[in-house]
């Protein structure tokens, strides 16, 4: 639709005396932009392309021949923001796919389309980047989906999230972060979000299998053979099957060693105080050697998050790279969490906390405590930083207005 | 162009003016419903001061519009010169003067009640606006906020029908606006402070809690919903909340809300 606007050039319109027509050029041309703003709306690309992964392209020293046979690849599996198709093997729905892409707009029935570049590509980027014009003044950056690994989810560390674990972020948002509620979206709308993450994760990790699979298996100056049996068998169908196999590594813990749910308060202080123990013990939680003796997130601020690592390593290896060019955010430190806010970037059950100990979280430093703590002892550790907020000095105090007035 | 011709648009101002607020209530661009107990005298105070400021509108664009048809220019009459008039002056100062005196004492009582006289006790939550989205805190069984039975949750603020509801707001981040506009109620909020609103719900059902405060690129999206239910549904969903939140294990159905 928008294109065909675009095409009409101003020559066409009626009236085109040459002379006239010079004097009046400036007026005709602001008439076809008018136009052309009014049928699509001004802001929106009518064109938008998936960007490349500059960065990963710079680190494995892809030349160009190859990272255009990459895109045409790309192209061909995946489609454009404005026609997203996929290989059925990823499982996905192409109706979903459709909803979610392209430019923002109602239909007569006021169904709306375009709903990820109306909720997400702010911040995410029309690729799923995690590169959108707001991402730069976000701590933490948006996310990028292209390696996809997700930390907001219930399953095992090397496992994708599922379905629900992306509902549940759209849902609630991610306290702590930029990432806002969108909980008064209808479901179906939900569901068309996470479908597409889901489809520009699997895009994004096919582009860096491609570049992998360049690296390790091509020799030099040929091309990445276009075949099924390579392109589909080896390298997409392992990405879209971990998809499919989220549900399988949903994190459960073992009933034996639950906490009861009739405690007293004397069984909890005792659990607590456990907690402490190990959450300060080396040998075992180690927990204060990151989140810091006083819990608040002190204990080392200079390590990064798998995101960023990319970025520290390929700045250590390309003193003189130019991180602009490559597409990339200056890369910052991970932050342990400070466990006395509260605050709980993905759920605050103790079901939560037990699965960020059990599983660590994907992507960060925080790691797995399965080899060093039994189940009963993690729950212990979950007692204790649940019980974090409300000790005496991490209570928040606040001013309250000057209006003593109160009814009589 | 004639006087007449002008003397024509300006009489459109004040003819498209009423219209405009006339017709506003049949295309649903009016106030929304209003479903609290105060909200009426802020309605009130709304229609008064919009019928007064009418009246003169009307007046004065027709005075307006008289003048220009009148003493249009090409009618060669003398201009006299004038050095005013005192009385003039006089009357068109105190008439608006105590116009706005009134209008202040009439007021003082709704202001009063929707944003001095806190009604006692301890607020039922605490909502904090955040860009871009509401988050609600209760202080659960005990009362106390920041105590470990806390209940939390985000973009849906629920309140019991028919009593007065006390609700602490903050920001966490820059300024907002609490607005709830079926409340007639709006209260900024502001990093470091805390504020209390206070309303009475009449009505149940589901109602908008919106930013009114530019807050940044998301504020348009700044959107919760508040949920007016009966004393019995708001405790049994304080209940259930709670022990969502005490969750140390899947529960069956869990997965697919």
């Amino acid at each position: 639709m928008m294109v065909s606007m675009k095409a009409r050039s101003p020559k066409s319109l009626p009236g085109a005396d040459p002379v006239a027509c010079k004097a009046r050029i400036f007026p005709r041309f602001a008439w076809a932009a008018l136009l052309v703003c009014a049928a699509a709306g001004c802001n929106q690309h009518p064109d938008a392309q998936f960007v490349q992964n500059r960065l990963r392209m710079a680190a494995n020293e892809v030349p160009g021949d190859i990272q255009v046979q990459i895109a045409e690849i790309l192209a061909a599996m995946f489609g454009t923001p404005n026609d997203p198709f996929v290989p059925p093997e990823s499982g996905l729905d192409v109706d979903k796919l459709r909803m979610a892409a392209g430019p923002v707009w109602s239909d007569e029935l006021g169904i709306k389309h375009g709903l990820y570049r109306r909720h997400c590509a702010h911040c995410h980027g029309i690729t799923g980047n995690g590169k959108g014009p707001t991402a730069a003044f976000l701590n933490p950056y948006p996310r990028d989906y292209r390696p996809g690994l997700f930390k907001m989810k219930s399953t095992e560390r090397a496992a994708k999230p599922t379905l629900d674990n992306l509902r549940a972020v759209l849902r609630e948002g991610i306290a702590g972060t930029a990432m806002p509620s969108f909980k008064l979206l209808p479901s179906d709308e939900i569901d068309v979000l996470a479908e597409y993450v889901k489809y520009l994760s699997m895009r994004g990790q096919m582009e860096e299998a491609l570049v992998r699979f360049w690296f390790d298996e091509v020799d030099a100056g040929e091309l990445i053979p276009e075949i099924r049996d390579v392109l589909v068998d080896e390298l997409f169908a392992p990405i879209a099957s971990q998809w499919e196999q989220a549900y399988d590594a949903v994190v459960e813990p073992e009933p034996a060693a639950l906490p009861g749910t009739e405690r007293s308060r004397k069984e909890l202080v005792a659990s607590i105080n456990k907690g402490r123990l190990l959450f300060h013990d080396a040998k075992k939680g180690n927990c204060m050697s990151c989140h810091g003796a006083g819990a608040l997130g002190d204990g080392q601020v200079n390590d990064y998050d798998d995101w960023n690592k990319v970025v520290v390593e390929f700045e250590d290896n390309h003193q003189q790279a130019d991180l602009r060019a490559l597409d990339v955010l200056p890369p910052r430190t991970i932050r342990p969490r400070n466990l006395r806010l509260g605050v709980y970037r993905f759920g605050r059950r103790p079901l939560d906390l037990f699965r960020r100990i059990h599983e660590g979280i994907t992507g960060t430093p925080m790691p797995s405590s399965k080899g060093t703590l039994t189940p009963e002892e993690m729950w212990n550790v979950v007692d204790y930083v649940r019980s974090l907020p409300y000790e005496e000095a991490s209570r928040p105090r606040h001013m309250e207005t000057s209006i003593e007035r109160v009814r009589m | 162009m004639s006087g007449k011709f002008w003397a024509f648009w300006l009489l459109l101002v004040p003819i498209l003016g009423v219209a405009t607020m006339a017709a506003g209530p049949l295309y649903g661009i009016w106030f929304p419903r209003d479903v609290s107990a105060h909200g009426h005298a802020i309605d009130h105070l709304f229609y008064f001061i919009l019928w007064l400021t009418g009246i003169v509108f009307v007046g004065t664009q027709l005075t307006l519009v008289t003048f220009v048809w009148k003493y249009q220019a090409g009618k060669r009459q003398t201009v006299e010169y004038t050095h005013g008039s005192h009385h003039l002056e006089v009357v068109w100062t105190i008439l608006p003067a105590a116009a706005l005196v009134f209008i202040a004492i009439y007021q003082m009582n709704a202001w009063a009640m929707e944003k001095m006289d806190r009604p006692p006790g301890k607020p039922l939550a605490e909502v904090t606006g955040r860009q871009f989205e509401w988050r609600v805190r209760y202080p659960g069984q005990d009362g106390e906020l920041y105590t470990p039975d806390d209940i939390f949750d985000v973009n849906d603020l629920h309140v019991p029908v028919g009593e007065e509801v006390l609700l602490a707001v903050k920001s966490a981040d820059v300024l907002h606006s609490f607005f709830l506009p079926n409340f007639r109620l709006k209260q900024d909020v502001v990093p470091g402070m805390k504020q209390f609103v206070w309303f009475t719900p009449m009505e149940t059902g589901k109602f908008d809690v919106v930013c009114a405060e530019l807050c940044g690129w998301g504020h348009y999206k700044m959107k919760g919903q508040i949920t007016v239910e009966s004393r019995s549904d708001f405790d049994a969903w304080l209940a259930r909340r709670f022990e969502e939140q005490q969750a140390t294990h899947e529960t069956a159905g869990d997965e697919e809300s």
